[in-house]
């Protein structure tokens, strides 16, 4: 694949993938921002693998979440505080409030176990299906439907609604 | 349950527009076009490397069959002399010829390890 067809697929591909990586990384937009790039050179490295069995979104995010568990067990990984990250863009008017509830959210996100968090990132934020959850996080069908049961019980023991 | 599952749908996260991300990502990947480049360019000249030193060793090997058949000589009688001769010669010159053997080694290890630093300090 070469480097203008790759940068076209990228380009409708890349606010999804984004904010995959922000909800995997509890709204940390510059470590999310940067496992993005890393996981589009080790695509673009793997292009030639690329053979169209599954969807390209699918192929990106499968990357994208080895490169955040890949993150995830380098040693010495910095846990900073959630209170100082800035909260991303707020679809509210009142920003305040709409912090808030990023933050009790992204809090809340950071309790879960990688799997369940991916989980439901994959399903509420990005709408994908179980079956194509099941090719990105490499699992069966039903250890998906697990996860998410197991992630949406942890979630409301944390969430007040 | 609804509530929750309401809750998540309507917090999804927001990006913010980026316009130096694809930039950033075009910067990138042309970094991997200069290294798959550089790697193609040493893969080959190592290539050329490998064929002519097979084709010198081939040749090299025929021209000795060669010789060995046109002039045949008794191995017992040279095979000794030439051993004799050569464990002379090192017991002689031993201190001359750890000199040069000690500077090669050191050569050779600097060039590997000056080989190996530039690829390393590619910045990728």
């Amino acid at each position: 694949m070469d480097q203008e067809r790759f940068i076209s697929l990228v380009k409708a591909e890349q606010e999804p993938l984004r904010r995959f990586l922000l909800g995997l990384c509890c709204g940390d937009a510059a470590l999310a921002d940067d496992i993005a790039q890393d996981a589009l050179v080790r695509a673009y490295v793997a292009s030639g693998s690329f053979l169209g069995l599954s969807k390209f979104s699918t192929w990106l995010f499968r990357i994208a979440y080895n490169c955040y568990i890949d993150h995830c067990r380098k040693p010495g990984r910095d846990y900073d505080d959630l209170d100082s990250r800035e909260a991303v863009a707020v679809p509210s008017d009142d920003a305040s409030d709409g912090r808030f509830r990023y933050q009790m959210l992204y809090q809340a996100l950071e309790k879960l176990p990688e799997k369940e968090k991916a989980a439901i990132v994959l399903f509420y934020f990005e709408d994908k299906s179980i079956k194509e959850i099941s090719a990105i996080l490499g699992m069966p069908s039903g250890t998906v439907k697990y996860e998410l049961n197991q992630g949406r019980g942890h979630l409301r023991q944390y969430i007040s609604l | 349950m609804k509530d929750l599952e309401q809750y998540l749908r309507d917090n999804k996260p927001v990006v913010k527009d980026d316009p130096t991300f694809l930039l950033e990502t075009r910067h990138r990947l042309e970094a991997v076009e200069g290294i798959k480049g550089e790697v193609d360019r040493q893969r080959r000249s190592g290539r050329k490397a490998l064929v002519a030193a097979l084709a010198g060793g081939l040749a090299l090997g025929a021209g000795l069959s060669a010789l060995g058949f046109l002039y045949p000589v008794n191995p017992d009688s040279v095979g000794q002399g030439i051993l004799d001769s050569l464990c002379l010669f090192v017991q002689h010159y031993r201190e001359y010829l750890l000199l040069p053997t000690a500077l090669l080694a050191i050569g050779l290890g600097l060039v590997l390890f000056k080989g190996k630093g530039s690829l390393s300090g590619s910045g990728f």
